[in-house]
């Protein structure tokens, strides 16, 4: 073969990953195309056929009505129970995590323990959490979902900041206990700020995770504490579906995740393999 | 675990009690709190499965021992519960594995907008399920849906009821699951890929293999442990796959593509059979625990 015929073949090669990479493109992100553009559809072009692929006129109205419907007050216990969850998972979790990352506490079967929850099937946690939360009388309050999220939430934090810790070398704390700091001055003083960073990634991963999460919400709350999925669902449930309406809350609600996300793109592998994988 | 920290707080006078304590201090809350959410409901969750508790009905509950097991086997819904699982498991996690390695092969070379590309791959996976349950339940609609529209456009017929016909419906939440995953493959693997040195390539160069043959005998032989971990993280999610199948089909027609999570879920919140579902929990309590252990030990040797 000449080298004029293989460097045309490997053009042609070039191409054909462009074009590739341009259909796979198209089909991940046409539904998320479609949801934008029905939030801004009125009701006649949402039910019309063929389809309205770009709307004569952007109809923002939609997202007032979805914010009257119920939307505003899911924004808010959303915001309500991730934030404090997410705060108190990466507290609570990251002392955890040092305690385990510098002075292997409990062993590897404490640590895996704390693992295995994280994996286990939310449906078999939710009935006894369910029937706790009753007598307790947390049904339909923020606590129940800050409490209950703690079951994914903290193994997560406890499994990612333990690599981060693992990550600073301990030789640095060695040299503060050698002048005199007792271990808490260690921690506080050298480990924690060199983890800052590292503890704002797991708490918006923490955050993501239970803004988006389905299944206790829809148990443990009914009209007070209804999260944003939960919203979602009742009116895609509902007697009349309005498309553009749940079209737009659904825009509310992913629009701040998927842009937190992109901001932690480069921990995204480690976030998602709980610290499994280096990204 | 680094002896110099442990050998340098022994050095001093040793004895500070905040040094003695402050492994266990500051273990304390998480190991509390899950205690009490995870270890508590579990024991709770095994006792409830030996009952006839309904939530609703007058009678105190009694011990049935084992008989909700039996049952369980007995149970044709189960089944096919378990059946649905099963296909949106083995085919779902294939998929995704499949289109997943593609895309990061395709990835992994170098080309213009490289970084926003894939960014905007990963969206997918940044939505919530429930909304990705929506957005497909727009696209399959029957009238104006805009997948019907893309079939008559094709000449390929009038379109169907995806949702609503008992040999769809549970394909069409397949197709949902790999559109939204495929993405968490790439990326995983992407990095995969990303971690095999140059120089194995530039030997297999220098031997003159063809590209074929390199990704047979060099690339994939040394991405198998990442492709392992992948495949078992969402094999353990996709069995417990819910809001997906909630937002879509609700289970139906019928029970034609309810998931295992979906059935526990309606018999105890629906029909209240808390002796029952506690029952089905367990069953899936455990097949999960011997995936996650598997996983579990693939993370150990990872780090080791």
């Amino acid at each position: 073969m000449s080298h004029i015929e293989t460097r045309r073949k490997s053009k042609l090669g070039t191409v054909l990953v462009y074009v590739a990479i341009a259909v796979l493109l198209i089909i991940n992100l046409f539904p998320v195309y479609w949801m934008f553009i029905g939030s801004l559809k009125d009701r006649t072009e949402v039910y019309s056929n063929p389809p309205v692929f770009w709307p004569k006129e952007l109809k923002w109205s939609n997202f007032t009505k979805a914010l009257d419907r119920g939307g505003a007050r899911g924004i808010r216990n959303s915001l309500i129970v991730a934030g404090t969850g997410a705060l108190l998972s990466v507290v609570l979790g990251s002392l955890a995590a040092y305690s385990i990352a510098r002075y292997k506490t409990g062993g590897d079967f404490l640590s895996f323990w704390i693992l295995s929850i994280r994996m286990a099937p939310p449906i078999a946690g939710i009935i006894p959490i369910f029937i706790m939360m009753r007598y307790a009388r947390l049904l339909d309050k923020h606590a129940a979902l800050i409490l209950s999220y703690f079951l994914f939430n903290l193994p997560f934090a406890v499994w990612l900041t333990k690599g981060f810790f693992e990550d600073i070398p301990a030789d640095v704390e060695g040299a503060a206990l050698v002048d005199g700091w007792n271990r808490f001055q260690a921690f506080w003083r050298v480990a924690l700020p060199l983890a800052v960073p590292a503890l704002i990634v797991t708490g918006l991963f923490c955050f993501i995770f239970s803004w988006n999460e389905f299944l206790f919400a829809l148990v443990l709350t009914r009209s007070k504490a209804v999260t944003l999925p939960v919203i979602i669902s009742g009116m895609v449930g509902g007697h009349e579906i309005m498309w553009g309406e749940i079209s737009a809350l659904s825009v509310l609600t992913s629009l701040p995740v998927t842009i937190l996300a992109m901001l932690l793109q480069k921990y995204l592998v480690r976030g998602l393999t709980f610290g499994a994988m280096r990204g | 675990m680094n002896r110099a920290t442990a050998a340098a707080a022994q050095a001093r006078d040793g004895s500070l009690w905040i040094d003695k304590r402050l492994p266990k201090l500051f273990m304390a809350p998480t190991v509390i709190l899950l205690l009490a959410l995870a270890i508590g409901p579990l024991l709770f969750v095994f006792g409830v499965s030996l009952t006839n508790w309904e939530l609703v009905s007058m009678g105190n509950p009694t011990f049935v021992w084992l008989s909700n097991y039996i049952q369980v086997f007995r149970d044709a819904r189960f089944w096919n519960a378990a059946k649905n699982t099963g296909i949106v498991l083995v085919a779902g996690v294939g998929l995704q594995l499949l289109f997943g390695l593609i895309t990061a092969l395709l990835l992994n070379r170098e080309f213009r907008l490289k970084k926003l590309v894939t960014s905007l791959f990963l969206i997918p996976i940044t939505i919530a399920p429930v909304v990705v349950g929506f957005q497909w339940r727009v696209i399959y609609h029957e009238s104006f849906g805009p997948l019907n529209y893309l079939i008559r456009l094709l000449g390929l017929g009038q379109g169907r009821a995806w949702l609503a016909d008992t040999s769809t419906a549970l394909f069409s939440i397949l197709i949902a699951e790999v559109w939204q995953w495929t993405p968490f493959v790439t990326i995983v693997l992407l990095a995969g890929l990303q971690s095999i040195s140059t120089r194995v390539y530039e030997a297999a160069n220098v031997d003159g293999a063809s590209p074929w043959k390199v990704f047979w005998r060099v690339t994939l032989p040394l991405l198998k442990p990442t492709v392992i971990i992948v495949a078992l993280f969402r094999v353990m999610d996709v069995f417990k796959i819910f809001d997906l199948v909630f937002l879509l089909t609700g289970g139906g027609p019928g029970s034609a593509s309810e998931s295992l999570s979906l059935y526990t879920y309606i018999t105890g919140f629906r029909y209240f059979s808390m002796g029952y579902a506690t029952a089905l929990a367990v069953i899936q309590l455990m097949i999960v625990t011997v995936i996650s252990k598997q996983l579990v030990k693939m993370m150990a040797s990872g780090r080791a």
